[in-house]
Parts: C-alpha cells; structure tokens; sequence
C-alpha cells in the first residue's frame, strides 16, 4: 500500500512537470507551427540565471521571476533573431520544397539547443550544482503516517493546474490567442486578415519560454542542474506532447500526468533501467491506435 | 481609386504578370477575366502584398502600397478573398469571422460585434453553423465564409478571386448576387477574378481581359460580353 502511495504520488509530481514541458512545446506548435527541440536548452539557461541570483544572495522568489522573465526573452529573442530570418527566406534554394520549409527550423533548434549547453558549460562550468525548491520537501503527515506527497509537490502540482488552466483560456477566448492559432494553421489567410504574424510568433515563442522556464525550475530541485540535466525531461516531455497530441493543451498535460505515473509505477513496481522501455512502449502504443494523440486534431503532426 | 500602371511581377523566370495597366472604379464592379495562366490571381496577389512586383506601380487612394505587407494593405481599406475558399478548417464559423476583425478591436471597439452581426445577415447560414468547424462546411459555405472573413474588417475594395471555383451554378449565383447588392447598397467597390467569364460580365460594370500576363481589351462590361469575336478568341465560347 505504501509502494502504491508513493508511486502515485511521485508520479503525480513528476507528470506535473513534464506536462509543463509538453505544455510549452503545444504552445510554439500551435502558435509558430514548429516543434521546438531548443526549449529545455532554454529553460536549463534560465534555471542556471536564477541559480547564480540565489547564489549571490538574492531571493529565491526574485530569482524565480527574473528566470521566467529570462526564459520569455530569450525565447523572443531566438525567434526575432533565428526562426523569423529562417522562415522568410521564401525565395532560397534550401526552402523551395514543403517538407523542408517544416524541416529547417526543427533542424535550427536542435542546433540552438547545442549552442545553449555549450554557452552554459562555458559560463558557469559543466559541473553540477544543487538548486533549492521553494517547499519543503518533508511529506505530509496524515494520522501519525507521513504520506510519500511532499507540499513541493502540492506546490508544483498546482503550478501546472493555473498554467494550464490560463493556457486554455487564453488560445480560446482572447484575440491575441485566436491569432496565433490562425498564425500556425494558415499564415497567408492570417496576414490577409490584418494579424501581423511575425509578432504573434514572438510572442508564442516568449509564453513558451516562460512555461518551459517554470518547468526547469520545478524540476531541478529533485535532481541537479547541469547544462545537460534536462536532455532526458525534454525526451519525455516531447514523448507526452505527443501522446497528447501536440496542438492541444489539455492533451499535453494528459500526457504529461500519463508518462508521469509510467515512469514512476516502473520505478517502484520494476527497475528504473526499464523506464525508457516503458515510455517507448506508450509512444509506440499511442501511434499505433491513435496517431493523432488522445486529443490531437485530426491533421495536427505534420513533421 | 486603384490604380495600375506598367505592374510587372515576375516567379523566378516566369512572368505572370507582363506591364498591367488598369483602375479600379469607386462603388463599381470590375472584372478580370482570362483563361487558366493569364496572370488573374497573381494581379489581386500583387495588390494584396502577397506577392512583390519587380516594377510598375499601385496607387491606391493617390498613395502607393507597392513594398507594404500584406496585413497593412488590409489596414487601409483593402481586403483580399484568395483563391480556393480560403478558410481556415481548424477553426469554428465564428473564430474565422472574428479573426478578420481582430486588427480593429482596439480602435473600432464599438464596431467589432455590429460588423459580425452584418455578416450572420448578408449569410443566414454562417450563423447556423458558427459554432461548427470551418472543414464541416459545404464549399459554397466556405466560400461565403471567406468572403465574411474578408468583408468584417470593412474594406472599401474587396479582391475577390475566383469565388465561382468548385461550385454548383446554383451556389455561384447566390454568393455573387449577395456581393452585387453589397455594392449596390453600401458603396463597395469590388474587384472580380473570374475564369467564368459570363458570370463575371453579367454583375460587372466594367471589364478587363487579360491574356499571358497582359490586358487585351479594358471596356464596360456590356460591350465586352457582346464582343463575339473577342470571346471566340479569348474564352472560346
């Protein structure tokens, strides 16, 4: 029974997480139609800005905010500075074709997510280094028992409730919303109808940053903060994103929450070796029953 | 109010368009005709932005708009329906309208709701569907969708692109005689791309026939369509 507890709830607090991830790669495939392999090179460059805060004294809460304020700039910044320049050069040789109009900014990020841990490893060394949680990271006690869910948990978990829940209501109810979603489907309908798409893909890019900044931040305490420790949290939240089916938020975090409780109950229930076995099997089950996720639309993955 | 002098655009090699000069009236209708390749929809792309011309000009209102991006251009009064009921499916009736308001929700706040209410009017069927994805619908619905979505942002010039394509006769008549009586009665001024010639010159004031890329023939309407040698040769009917 106890087992059983503490699988929940680690697994709770982990699919918390990844759903974050998943959360922030949906909102640049709905907002600038790319799936963005950068994103946890980003968010591991803002965690390390809110480390060296911490580090030299500052607030853990100034620390935080400042990393998420990081997190949306650098976001717009690779967008203003990579992907706009990538995605207009309509008339180059290299993006005639479609499939490689889809293909250059997937390849680009990747190569942005090599630059980051390279900058990172330069700036603050390889090495790794503890960050704090802002929680305690004691159990709550329930009649005399201490229950494997820690109120770090509790703190994360609800995080990733009002993110999601502002998420949803923002690409459904706000107009800035309804032009990045028009901005990812049709750019040239969006551009006829007066949306200035490159700054609707700028601000898609910066909200993802922020979310995938959250997300480094929550994540670290539990294990450490190398400029590669987030290699793994980016595979699984991609992993969950599809599951989801990549264009909707809600979906994403299904997956987040699903791939969390795998990756957990195999933790305590088998071995960790069989974690990534686990998680290729829910991937590969997901794309053979329904490859549009579980709340994909129907022609949503085109990569 | 539109004017054209000389406009040359150009696909690599290829040119569509080979030195147009043409007007389009105020509160008229007028028409471009050609068969398949005359360079009809790059002309309405080249006005809208999409596309770049590699000399010539457009003066719109005394003003030239050649080198602004396509979502200032609708800023200014000029609304673009492209080719191929261009809808986006993934979005429901009502978020394809709002979407082309979207630009004037902060200056036109006041104007926003009235403008959709207009659209659900012009098009009683849009209002039926409008919480229905734009994909589900019909392709004379998608047309008239795209044709709202064009027509809430209140343009003073509609570009209209082959808004016959794919569509039963019945249907056809239905959408251009909605946009006829739009003109009539509110002062728009349209201009129509059509391969169906005679659909076009029936509503039209004015016509233009376009072959490889250049103008033959820029007379009204009536005399173009009573033209037999010109539609022999031209349309082939």
């Amino acid at each position: 029974m106890n087992t059983f507890l503490a699988a929940l709830s680690l697994g709770t607090s982990r699919g918390a997480i990844f759903a974050l991830v998943a959360l922030g790669l949906v909102i640049v495939w709905r907002g600038a139609g790319i799936v963005n392999f950068a994103q946890m090179g980003q968010a591991m460059f803002s965690t390390y800005i809110a480390s060296t805060l911490i580090t030299n004294g500052y607030s853990y809460w100034l620390a935080f905010f400042t990393a998420l304020l990081s997190g949306a700039v650098l976001g717009a910044l690779l967008d203003i500075f990579i992907m706009r320049p990538l995605s207009n050069k309509k008339q180059s040789e290299l993006l005639s074709s479609e499939s490689m109009r889809a293909a250059v900014p997937v390849i680009a990020s990747l190569g942005i997510l090599g630059a980051l841990q390279a900058l990172a490893g330069i700036i603050w060394a390889a090495e790794e280094r503890g960050f704090p949680a802002p929680a305690k990271e004691e159990g709550f006690t329930l009649a005399g028992t201490v229950l494997p869910f820690t109120s770090f948990d509790l703190f994360v978990v609800s995080i990733v409730t009002v993110t999601l829940i502002l998420t949803t209501l923002f690409f459904t109810k706000t107009g800035i919303g309804l032009a990045m979603r028009a901005t990812a489907l049709n750019q040239e309908v969006a551009k006829l109808s007066g949306i200035r798409t490159n700054r609707t893909r700028t601000i898609s890019w910066a909200i993802s940053g922020a979310a995938s900044s959250l997300a480094g931040l929550l994540i670290t305490p539990t294990s450490n903060l190398s400029p590669n420790t987030l290699d793994l949290v980016l595979i699984v939240g991609f992993t969950a994103a599809v599951v989801g089916g990549l264009d909707s938020p809600v979906g994403a975090v299904l997956g987040g929450f699903t791939l969390g409780m795998v990756i957990s109950f195999v933790t305590f229930y088998d071995t960790p070796e069989d974690v990534f076995l686990a998680i290729l099997a829910v991937l590969l089950a997901v794309l053979i029953i329904r490859p549009r996720g579980i709340l994909g639309s129907k022609d949503a993955r085109r990569v | 109010m539109l004017k054209i002098e000389n406009l040359v655009t150009r696909f690599g090699s290829v040119v569509a368009i080979d030195g147009i000069s043409m007007q389009a009236q105020e509160s008229k209708i007028t028409t471009v005709i050609g068969a398949n390749g005359a360079g009809k929809s790059t002309l309405l792309r080249t006005i809208s932005g999409l596309e770049h011309p590699s000399s010539g000009s457009i003066t719109w209102k005394g003003q030239s708009i050649i080198g602004k991006r396509p979502e200032d251009i609708v800023r200014l009064g000029i609304a673009h329906v492209p080719e191929g009921h261009a809808v986006i499916s993934e979005l429901s009736v009502e978020e394809n309208i709002s979407m082309g308001s979207l630009f004037r929700r902060r200056k036109f706040k006041s104007d926003i709701t009235p403008a959709i209410d207009e659209m659900y009017a012009l098009f009683p069927r849009l209002k039926e569907r409008r919480k229905q994805l734009a994909g589900t619908l019909s392709g004379g619905e998608r047309q008239m969708l795209a044709i709202s979505r064009a027509l809430v942002s209140r343009p003073q010039l509609l570009l209209l692109d082959e808004p016959s394509l794919g569509l039963a006769p019945l249907v056809v008549e239905q959408i251009i005689d909605s946009v006829n009586i739009l003109c009539r009665s509110t002062g728009l001024s349209v201009l129509l791309v059509e391969q169906n010639a005679n659909t076009a010159l029936g509503v039209a004031d004015h016509g233009v026939l376009l072959a490889l890329g250049k103008v033959v023939a820029d007379r009204p309407a009536s005399e173009l369509k009573a033209d037999a040698k010109l539609r022999a040769a031209y349309l082939g009917y």
